[in-house]
């Protein structure tokens, strides 16, 4: 069995590695709204990478209200980019283990609804936290339409990724 | 003991047995049970924070951020076993701490220093793995297996 100073030096030691991996997140990142995203609901708008198109963004409020009627998703973001829409949500926890049917149902119901479209759905928290921080970007006006176009294509080819 | 067991026994095994059994000290099971719960949740936790970290400050998904998560705990596992220390832990929790992934740094890193007298060569580098191969071995076979059951299921059209 440990002695008392044996145990306060691992107690001391858990804390360290527990504090240094929290403390990590006070760098890095500055958008106080995609760090939020990892632990509530930060119901992004739903946005266009050229904001000029008024279809563009009508399309994109439809798809998102069409997306956040199911009762598994507490929260999602649309961009509409040039050729691809990129949907990301978030699954509540216990449904979780249901995430495959989620984004089987998302996929039809998209398919369904808007047949021209071509739909990149995602239920990863990075493509979330991305797609979220390229919105509040995006409200900046003299963020140029191209980088954000840029950006999206970012975000698409990290989803594609799978090592 | 199976009775089938006991009646294979001469007269002189049996009365050991039972000599035995009013010595032997019974094991806090339960205890022990939730020591390692709580130590291999701990660990675990530690896991997810670690996971959350790469998400969100490299270009990990959630689906890629497994590799380097894995890749930490063992390192960090390492150095705490080189340093002495996880092998408080695991004397505290048991099972809880050998059966994370940190459980295999831990007998690498532990057979490595037993051996360390008998050399470099035939001390560390060939007892290093004397834990950890079967590990490795049956981690892989259990792989091919799955990926070999897989193949089928999906040349056959069920998946």
């Amino acid at each position: 069995m440990m002695n008392m100073k044996q145990a306060v030096n691992l107690l001391a030691i858990l804390i360290m590695l527990g504090a240094g991996t929290a403390g990590c997140t006070s760098f890095g990142k500055t958008s106080p709204e995609s760090r939020a995203s990892m632990i509530q609901s930060v119901n992004p708008d739903p946005g266009a990478t050229n904001d000029l198109d008024e279809k563009d963004i009508k399309l994109a409020k439809k798809v998102k209200k069409d997306i956040a009627a199911l009762d598994e998703i507490y929260d999602v973001a649309v961009i509409t980019g040039k050729k691809e829409i990129l949907v990301a949500y978030k699954v509540k926890h216990l449904k979780r283990f249901g995430m495959k049917r989620i984004e089987k149902e998302i996929n039809k119901k998209l398919e369904k609804n808007y047949p021209d479209e071509d739909f990149i759905v995602s239920s990863d928290y990075k493509i979330f936290i991305e797609a979220v921080e390229l919105r509040e970007r995006m409200k900046d006006p003299s963020f140029p339409d191209k980088k954000a176009e840029e950006q999206l294509q970012r975000i698409i080819s990290l989803k594609k990724e799978l090592t | 003991m199976g009775d089938k067991k006991k009646q294979k026994m001469t007269p002189e095994q049996q009365q050991y047995q039972e000599l035995e059994q009013k010595h032997e000290l019974k094991r806090p099971v339960v205890k022990n049970c939730i020591k390692a719960f709580l130590v291999g949740g701990l660990i675990c936790t530690i896991g997810q924070a670690i996971t959350y970290f790469y998400i969100y400050f490299f270009n990990f998904t959630e689906q890629t951020a497994g590799n380097p998560t894995v890749a930490t705990m063992i390192f960090l596992s390492m150095l705490l076993t080189g340093f002495g220390v996880y092998d408080h832990i695991g004397q505290f929790a048991g099972a809880g701490s050998a059966v994370p992934v940190t459980g295999f740094g831990n007998s690498v890193i532990s057979a490595a220093i037993e051996h360390r007298t008998e050399g470099f060569v035939l001390g560390v580098g060939g007892n290093m793995f004397k834990l950890a191969g079967s590990v490795i071995l049956f981690g892989v076979f259990a792989a091919f297996v799955v990926a070999l059951v897989k193949t089928l299921l999906t040349m056959m059209g069920v998946l």
